[in-house]
């Protein structure tokens, strides 16, 4: 039996569906991220786990027992909120030791364990300060050591890392998943950053418009996406306009030329509409090694990235990314000029019109 | 004209204005002060004051106002605050209908306001003119409602500055209760505004007259207007003294004020 599982959760306000039919089972220990675009629910479905929302069907089991109607001060999950949400009026270590009061737990018992987190987060000399009195990262890790000194059942974070500027958000996510494993407490983590999701996560739930498009490992979500949505959100991609040739062969045709994909024709059938996706890393020209498919390409531009090397090339009509490390010693095509690109088959995503 | 001498320009009747607003206040003020100092024969002295101070109808008059201040004060903060922090919370909707309940002191005349009161709870069942102390529970009661505009606006704009949601559901999932919520987390950053409604409202009492002269209560407001009837020089001394309280009581608020704008803009920089 999991841990955490949310049974066919649908919520509504009014008329409006926004969150349809969430079915997840999640494992103790496990960090399961909600990935999507603002609106699609993500954070909606974090709230029902938290209490803040009730759903209007379904259940949710925490360790075996139904806490879909139990109020949020009764289920002993900790959230972690985007803005922070520091008592103003507090230090750090009565921000981390709020918790344990309300329990009436021991004034040394909570002393003890407001100093185990304040260790934890490596905040020792800031003990005595406001919330005013720190960075965003900082007041960001108190956060996370106030919701994680009542031993919570499961960590909630809702885009916590969002008003962050870049280099902090990256070594903090880094601390927050380092912390979760060493203490192997659940966690869900909502965020609409797909670098974020595939760097810190055990599992991803992509989720649209209130629906879970796909739920997989980083490593799946990225290289098989299932559905259109999750190819175009998670990771870039080219995508163009085909038509099926051989459903059994997988063969289908792009401006005329012919492409050979791993998967994705079986249930169709020939002259069936389809879409072609193919990520920029998966191309490269044809004289470094040739793979299942081999097309010409005119070379429409050349943009340097910094440590990628994105060439445009032109394949039949269709303009393509492609993506290359970049090293001093890279020799580049000349723009205008025709090449020979090649990618594998397992490369060629065959997505619905 | 150029960009400096329109400056220029600018600042010139700034300053005038300035100039003229703060004589607009101060020339009628000070003259009260000097007629306040003439209580002595030929002489400028405090003689006034010390008149006032030994009448012994002024410091009943004083301690009462200052009771009914301090009750309106406790009794509309109970009133006031959960509601505020209910409908900032829950019921953003209704904002606009509590607003204009809260203005309706505004639109209202003390006299139509103290002869309605009056009829409406001078015979049975509401019959709460009968002695002087059921008077005064009623003359509270109605200072209440007309703290509410300087209370609620007060404690409106408080909450508005804090993230209530947030901070209400941060303590949730620590496990708080809404008693702990209000008393440990919301009410100790409304500080503030708190006091500044607290303050706005004890000099609305403190200087308030129509209504308790009407409900014949022995409050400062019909003890300066006797003392206007009767004296010369001791109404200026009174008058300057309820600006002096009003001054303390502003001078609180900013003081305070400052201590938690400096706690809300100071942020550290990672």
């Amino acid at each position: 039996m999991s841990y955490l599982s949310i049974s066919k959760v649908t919520k509504q306000f009014g008329d409006t569906v926004v969150v349809d039919d969430f079915n997840l089972d999640i494992e103790k220990g496990e960090f399961v991220s909600f990935l999507g675009p603002s609106g699609c629910g993500k954070t909606t479905t974090l709230r029902m786990v938290a209490g803040f929302e009730i759903p209007t069907s379904g259940k949710i089991l925490l360790d075996g027992a139904d806490i879909t109607d139990k109020a949020p001060n009764q289920r002993n999950v900790g959230m972690i909120f985007q803005s922070y949400a520091l008592f103003p009026n507090m230090t750090v270590a009565q921000n981390i030791g709020f918790g344990l009061r309300v329990r009436k737990e021991s004034e040394d018992m909570v002393k003890q364990r407001v100093e185990e987190m304040v260790t934890l987060i490596n905040l020792e000399k800031h003990a005595n300060k406001y919330p005013y009195q720190l960075s965003g990262g900082q007041q960001q890790r108190v956060s996370l050591a106030r919701a994680l000194a009542i031993h919570p059942q499961v960590l909630l974070l809702d885009e916590p890392l969002s008003a962050l500027d870049a280099k902090i958000r990256i070594s903090l996510r880094s601390e927050i998943r380092a912390i979760q494993k060493k203490l192997g407490i659940t966690a869900i983590f909502v965020t609409h950053d797909q670098e974020e999701a595939l760097s810190i996560s055990d599992r991803i739930v992509v989720m649209n418009t209130g629906v879970m498009e796909q739920v997989g490992t980083p490593f799946e979500i990225y290289n098989f996406p299932k559905t259109r949505f999750v190819a175009n959100f998670v990771g870039s991609l080219n995508t163009s306009d085909a038509e099926v040739l051989d459903p059994a062969k997988g063969l289908v045709s792009m401006d005329g030329v012919q492409f050979e994909a791993a998967e994705g024709t079986d249930a169709r059938k020939k002259g069936d509409k389809v879409k072609i996706a193919i990520r920029p890393e998966r191309l490269s020209f044809a004289s470094e090694q040739k793979k299942a498919n081999v097309m010409d390409a005119s070379i429409e531009n050349i943009t340097f990235l910094g440590s990628v090397v994105r060439i445009q090339v032109k394949i039949g009509k269709t303009k393509f990314n492609m993506d290359t490390f970049n090293n001093p010693f890279l020799e580049l095509p000349k723009i205008g000029s025709v090449e020979q690109v090649t990618c594998s088959r397992e490369a060629v995503l065959v997505l619905d019109e | 004209m150029s960009a400096s001498s329109s400056a220029k320009a600018n600042q010139l009747s700034s300053r005038f204005i300035y100039v003229f607003v703060s004589l607009y206040f101060l020339i009628p003020l000070g003259a009260t002060f000097y007629w306040s100092l003439r209580g002595a024969k030929d002489v400028l002295g405090f003689e006034a004051y010390r008149k006032l101070f030994a009448d012994t109808n002024f410091l009943p008059a004083f301690s009462q106002s200052i009771v009914n201040a301090v009750a309106t004060i406790l009794l509309s903060l109970l009133i006031v605050v959960p509601t505020a922090y209910w409908v900032t919370l829950r019921l953003p909707k209704l904002r606009p209908v509590v607003e204009f309940i809260t203005l309706l002191p505004f639109v209202i005349p003390a006299i139509v306001l103290v002869f309605g009161i009056i009829r409406l709870y001078s015979r049975p069942p509401l019959l709460l003119t009968s002695t002087y102390d059921s008077s005064r529970v009623l003359l509270i009661c109605v200072y209440v409602a007309l703290s509410f505009p300087y209370m609620f606006r007060a404690v409106d704009n408080g909450l508005r500055a804090i993230d209530v949601r947030t901070l209400t559901e941060a303590a949730q999932s620590l496990g708080a209760n809404w008693g702990t919520i209000l008393f440990k987390v919301i009410f100790p950053n409304l500080r503030v505004a708190l006091l500044s409604g607290a303050l706005l409202t004890f000099a609305i009492v403190i200087g308030e007259l129509t209504i308790a002269l009407y409900m014949a209560q022995h409050t400062l407001g019909p003890y300066m207007a006797d003392l206007t009837r009767s004296k010369v020089y001791e109404p200026s001394a009174m008058a300057i003294v309820a600006f002096a309280i009003t001054w303390a009581a502003m001078g609180i608020i900013d003081f305070v004020g400052r201590g938690a704008t400096r706690s809300k803009t100071k942020v550290a920089i990672d």
